[in-house]
């Protein structure tokens, strides 16, 4: 079952951020051919970084599912399969607590409850706690950066997910990290 | 403690990523800093935030479409032109074709992949044996990364805030160098091994061979033209040479096929992400490089050693031969930069240009040494060839990579002169 949902979401997870890809080429050439026309939009630029940084954290998200990701295999290449499940099982808890580590930082980031006491008011939550998140605008694109940095909260979320399903699933022969 | 967190989760195969931050997380945790993990979920998004990070999907995405466009052989066929008639004919178009690619493409594995599986067998059906066939593929591949456009100069530059077309136009002279001494390895092998007779092609074929790959040498001209040129910047540029891959792939060859995007678009993003991720996770891991003053205290070491740069170098070199064969290269790059480039710039007056070229050489040259060679087993699984056997006949070039490493340690103007 958990599987199954971890498996859904890495789809829709690497379905997005194949968009994004898309979003982020047509932005570029979109720069290059307004500026060859001498009325540059200076949006542009920010709004295909911001693409970029999703698309990197839809992606990294879905490599924990698929274990993808680029590591160092030499030591379970060469120990004995027995051990290396125990190794494998071990990276699988530094991966979850990683995860769970990135839910408490965005936790303490964005300070939600706070932010609800204050009755999702921006002005009467950074005057109580001194954090200016709901506050700080993006350069060029007239909106509130906490939109763009919502990611984070998505890439927290996903790797969690990911990291509890290999977590409580008993390791798979083949599955070399 | 921390070091040996680092290298406990490293070598447990801990993706790298996630090494370098649950390191930062211990490390914050051990010194009491806890206010830093407020702030620790933003620092890792606004490591991202770097215009000339976006040449890296593009890239990636020119590679894909380029070999989904028919463009390797065309690019193959054109090298025949100019080298096919010589005694190993076949070897010298390999390398002439590897340098085509290696300005369009600018990943060291992906060039390996994609050019094994099309010229070792042509060389195999010449008479050449399998090993060599498959050992100067995976040497041509060392080229990607160093002529431009280039993967890890792209994420050299933004850690090194060099400008990444300065890097590209650095990376010229040192890959001419490169080329010249691999044809002289071929030369010299050639010699002993009596290579198969090449034949040339009759003037109307070779025309013919020339026209073909016109639309598709498009791509570098446009990449290092309007990069050398100053017209577009390297993000642009990449994003232009996508462009005509797509065009060219689609409407000119007619091998491209639209419904095929969406899977190359996939592609192009799992592979993105996984490197520009790693970035996102040095910017947090640079807070324990600053406060525990690692460029620093390893700078005293080292000074106390040599006040020498090019002796410098040499210990460089030495050490990152060894991070290189254990570590993908540009993880490596990610993970050293900040903490040598302040030596080499600071305490040795190096170039940071010179420092870059010469490290990302480096690095990359791991991808074909054991026990990591990723470039290796790519080129063994693609060709059917064992790692064993593309090894014994891989020495040479290593040998001449080491060659040209040590001269673009000594000498600053290869690297420098151009920019």
């Amino acid at each position: 079952m958990l599987y199954r949902i971890s498996s859904g979401w890495a789809r829709i997870e690497l379905g997005l951020a194949a968009f994004l890809a898309v979003c982020i080429t047509l932005l570029v050439l979109l720069n290059v051919v307004t500026r060859t026309m001498g009325n540059a939009l200076f949006w542009v630029d920010e709004l295909a970084i911001y693409a970029m940084a999703w698309m990197t954290f839809l992606g990294a998200s879905a490599a924990l599912h698929h274990r993808t990701s680029v590591s160092v295999t030499l030591v379970p290449d060469v120990v004995s399969p027995k051990v290396k499940v125990v190794i494998l099982k071990v990276v699988d808890v530094i991966v979850f607590a990683f995860a769970a580590a990135m839910l408490y930082f965005c936790w303490r980031w964005f300070m939600p409850l706070e932010f609800a006491r204050a009755g999702f008011d921006a002005k009467t939550f950074q005057g109580n706690t001194f954090n200016f998140i709901y506050a700080e605008p993006t350069s060029t694109l007239g909106l509130p950066k906490y939109m763009f940095w919502t990611i984070m909260w998505v890439f927290a979320f996903g790797a969690t997910l990911h990291s509890t399903m290999h977590l409580l699933r008993p390791v798979q022969p083949d599955s070399a990290p | 403690m921390s070091p040996i967190v680092f290298l406990a989760a490293l070598f447990l195969s801990v993706p790298v990523a996630i090494v370098l931050i649950a390191t930062s997380i211990w490390y914050i945790w051990e010194s009491g800093n806890i206010v830093l993990y407020d702030s620790f979920a933003q620092k890792m998004f606004g490591g991202l935030e770097n215009y000339g990070l976006l040449a890296i999907p593009l890239f990636m995405l020119t590679g894909e479409l380029m070999n989904e466009g028919g463009m390797t052989k065309r690019l193959i066929n054109m090298a025949r032109v100019f080298v096919g008639g010589f005694r190993g004919g076949l070897a010298y178009i390999n390398l002439l074709a590897n340098m085509f690619m290696a300005a369009i493409i600018g990943s060291a594995t992906a060039q390996i992949a994609v050019m094994s599986r099309a010229m070792v067998p042509a060389m195999e059906d010449e008479g050449y044996d399998r090993g060599f066939a498959a050992a100067s593929t995976a040497a041509g591949g060392l080229l990607a990364p160093v002529i431009p456009p280039s993967m890890m100069f792209v994420i050299f530059g933004v850690l090194a805030q060099v400008p990444i077309s300065e890097m590209f136009i650095a990376g010229i002279i040192p890959g001419i160098l490169l080329t010249l001494s691999f044809a002289l390895v071929i030369t010299i092998i050639g010699w002993r091994q009596q290579f198969p007779k090449g034949t040339w092609m009759t003037g109307s074929e070779a025309i013919q061979a020339v026209l073909y790959a016109v639309p598709a040498l498009l791509i570098p001209v446009a990449i290092i033209g309007g990069i050398v040129l100053g017209i577009a910047t390297p993000t642009e540029s990449a994003a232009i040479a996508s462009l005509i891959a797509f065009i060219v792939g689609w409407l000119v060859y007619g091998e491209l096929k639209p419904t095929h995007l969406a899977e190359m678009f996939k592609r192009t993003a799992v592979n993105a992400s996984m490197i520009i991720f790693m970035i996102a996770a040095a910017s947090v891991f640079g807070w324990v490089i600053i406060y525990e003053e690692l460029p620093q205290k390893l700078a005293g070491l080292i000074t106390s050693v040599t006040s020498d740069p090019f002796m410098f170098f040499l210990i460089v070199n030495l050490s990152l031969l060894l991070v290189g064969m254990v570590i993908d290269g540009i993880a490596a790059i990610i993970l050293i930069t900040p903490i040598l480039l302040p030596i080499a710039v600071g305490n040795y007056d190096i170039s940071p240009h010179q420092f870059g070229v010469v490290i990302c050489l480096n690095l990359v040259l791991g991808l074909l040494t054991p026990p990591v060679g990723i470039g290796l087993y790519i080129a063994s699984s693609m060709s059917e060839t064992s790692p064993g056997a593309i090894l014994k006949a891989l020495w040479p070039f290593l040998l001449a990579v080491t060659i040209v490493l040590i001269l673009l340690s000594y000498f600053a103007d290869l690297s420098t002169m151009l920019i």
